[in-house]
């Protein structure tokens, strides 16, 4: 059976093996320039403040080459586990259901538990092997950007890198193979699974991601001197933002809060934000009225227990999946 | 007698509110290849997938060789199926057929399957998608019977065939039985394609078994009946009228009857086992539909 799976399954590793050969020699080349780059801006020697070293990296970086290769690796890393969803797992058994293969294979010396079995075991394997590959490949790659950008954490960036990739690919494929097998269609379940994907995936990043490890909360003075935003709008209302200060950061809400813990929203002095009074005789007022700045992040150091909480949920539906085809198969299909 | 090959008892199957097989009772003797007839749509497929394991019955038991249809590795390997369409992987070459085959089945018959492959004069480097609706039920054949089961299932082998694959086919299929024995069921909706290959008959219509018997007992007892206008009930005792027709003058009868008929005011002839199928069949067309209205209501 495993000789036969693999059989089955040849012309798509070939495929899978030649895509991943060419993006390793895309990454070894670039590779080289951004270490150069590295190197060039000084970012490792550095001492004390590395702020415009790192600006200097990160132009470089972002206006070559490698900068698209960058945004193209970031997307592969979420395209990657939707095309194995839609090209391994939907078809796995919607094309013999398809095409009655399965009337023929039930009938050979396997029951159907072990045909599932290894069908899901062989092709569940490479599913991980290519994510697992492929993250460690990009991750390692961009290890200096993203070190100097400090975002790794961040939405968009964070289910690219580490082991996330894994579980996304992982559940992909046997949310693959589980519509494959129920709706019985394989065109139709590559919809259904790429739809699924990616409201699993979008939910994630947007509702999910940031309770399944405890944010930190802090709140300081607000400090006046690095505010990003003083917007002074209809009747008086004032918003003011401080920068966060917190480099690597996952920055969840960022308020200015009045003594009393409420939201700041104004009203403005007009005596000192009048359309005549200089910005800065505004910002010393505000910083006179003892706002303080209220914070919700998961700091850099959550990246690895978010990582691992993400993959883990994934790889338990991805689990419960192959247990419901299991059930379904022995039970119910025919 | 030694065990039947196929026992079922009550066996019924129903895919939602529509009956597709009705309290079946049937004891297959061994040793037999056995035709299951009837039309489209009788139920034909779903005995047979009931007897493969790959449907569940709904009410009712089954037993093949003495064991639960696909219930395990060693009742997979004695029982070789032929599903209808003869399924194959389009994809995959005639070569990598065969291996499957080997690696999927203990008691592959390595021999057995060359020597077919080579036979029939097929190429085994080609893609099996390429093959003629003829080559590839024998490459389904090949596959069912060299795993060397001792009952093989075929779901309509040869109704996709043209008359020259159909002979060749049967053929196959004979010279395997001849040689290495065992039992054989093989369904169709033409009798004419079973007649010469078959020595027991299952006759299957709307969902139900009307007759099965070895075909020289189902020919033995049936005959054809004509004389004088007569109504049906008045017969000799113990006949069972199957199918009637009457013209002014004229009965024609098709009865079953254990005993031999003796009745001088009739004419009493020997049926072929084409028309004995379609008096059934047609049975079924006057008679049954009424019948099966009447016991659905409780």
């Amino acid at each position: 059976m495993i000789w036969f799976t693999w059989r089955q399954f040849r012309t798509q590793t070939w495929i899978t093996i030649g895509a991943l050969a060419a993006l390793g020699v895309v990454l070894v080349i670039t590779g080289r320039s951004i270490a150069d780059a590295y190197a060039d801006a000084n970012v490792a020697a550095c001492q004390g403040d590395c702020a415009t070293a790192i600006d200097n990296f990160l132009h470089q970086v972002t206006t070559s080459t490698s900068g698209t290769v960058y945004d193209l690796a970031t997307a592969i890393l979420y395209v990657v586990p939707a095309l194995i969803g839609i090209f391994w797992g939907a078809p796995l058994l919607a094309r013999e259901l398809e095409t009655g293969t399965h009337r023929l294979v039930w009938n050979q010396s396997v029951t159907r538990t072990r045909w599932l079995a290894t069908k899901l075991a062989v092709v569940g394997a490479a599913t991980a092997a290519t994510a697992g590959l492929l993250s460690w490949a990009v991750t390692s790659w961009a290890h200096q950007i993203d070190q100097a950008a400090g975002d790794r954490i961040t939405p968009g960036l964070f289910a690219a890198r580490g082991i996330v990739p894994i579980g996304y690919a992982v559940f992909a494929f046997t949310l693959g193979v589980t519509a494959g097998m129920l709706i019985r269609r394989t065109v139709p379940a590559m919809a259904a699974t790429l739809a699924i994907y990616s409201a699993a995936v979008i939910s994630m990043q947007e509702w999910i991601r940031a309770h399944l490890t405890p944010a930190s909360h802090a709140t300081n003075p607000l400090d006046t001197s690095s505010l990003d935003t003083l917007n002074i709008g209809a009747g008086n209302q004032l918003t003011v933002v401080a920068s966060d200060n917190l480099p690597g950061a996952w920055v969840l809400s960022n308020q200015t809060i009045t003594p009393a813990g409420k939201v700041f929203t104004g009203p403005a002095n007009p005596q000192y934000c009048g359309p005549d009074a200089a910005p800065q005789v505004c910002t010393d007022w505000v910083g006179s009225l003892g706002l303080r700045q209220d914070l919700t992040y998961h700091p850099a150091s959550h990246f690895w227990s978010l990582q691992w909480t993400e993959t883990g949920i994934f790889i338990a539906i991805a689990v419960l999946l192959a247990g419901f085809c299991f059930w379904w198969t022995r039970r119910r299909l025919t | 007698m030694s065990n039947p090959v196929v026992l079922a008892q009550g066996l019924s199957k129903r895919y939602g509110r529509r009956q597709a097989l009705s309290d079946c009772t049937l004891a297959i003797p061994p040793g037999r290849v056995v035709g299951l007839v009837g039309p489209n749509g009788a139920g034909k497929t779903t005995l047979l997938h009931l007897a493969v394991g790959l449907l569940r019955p709904t009410a009712g038991s089954i037993e093949v060789l003495g064991g639960h249809p696909a219930s395990d590795v060693a009742q997979l390997a004695k029982v070789g199926f032929v599903a209808q369409d003869a399924p194959i992987y389009a994809g995959l070459s005639i070569a990598d057929h065969l291996r499957f085959g080997a690696h999927t089945n203990p008691g592959w018959d390595r021999q057995l399957a060359d020597d077919r492959i080579t036979k029939l004069g097929l190429d085994p480097s080609q893609k099996a998608g390429k093959l003629s609706g003829g080559q590839r039920a024998q490459l389904a054949l090949t596959l069912a019977i060299a795993k060397r089961p001792d009952l093989l299932i075929l779901d309509e082998p040869v109704a996709s065939l043209d008359p020259l694959a159909r002979r060749e086919f049967l053929q196959g299929l004979m010279e395997f039985i001849a040689e290495h024995g065992g039992s054989v069921i093989l369904s169709s909706h033409l009798v004419s394609d079973l007649e010469r290959v078959c020595d027991y008959l299952i006759v299957l219509v709307a969902s139900r078994v009307l007759v099965a018997g070895e075909v020289e007992d189902l020919l033995a007892s049936h005959y054809r009946l004509t004389g004088a206008r007569r109504q049906p009930a008045d017969l000799p005792t113990g006949a069972e009228v199957i199918e009637d027709s009457h013209t002014d003058r004229q009965s024609t009868l098709i009865v079953r009857s254990t005993t031999p008929i003796d009745d001088p005011s009739l004419t009493v002839e020997q049926l072929t086992l084409e028309d004995l199928v379609l008096a059934y069949m047609s049975q079924d067309a006057t008679h049954s539909a009424p019948t099966a209205a009447m016991e659905t209501t409780p």
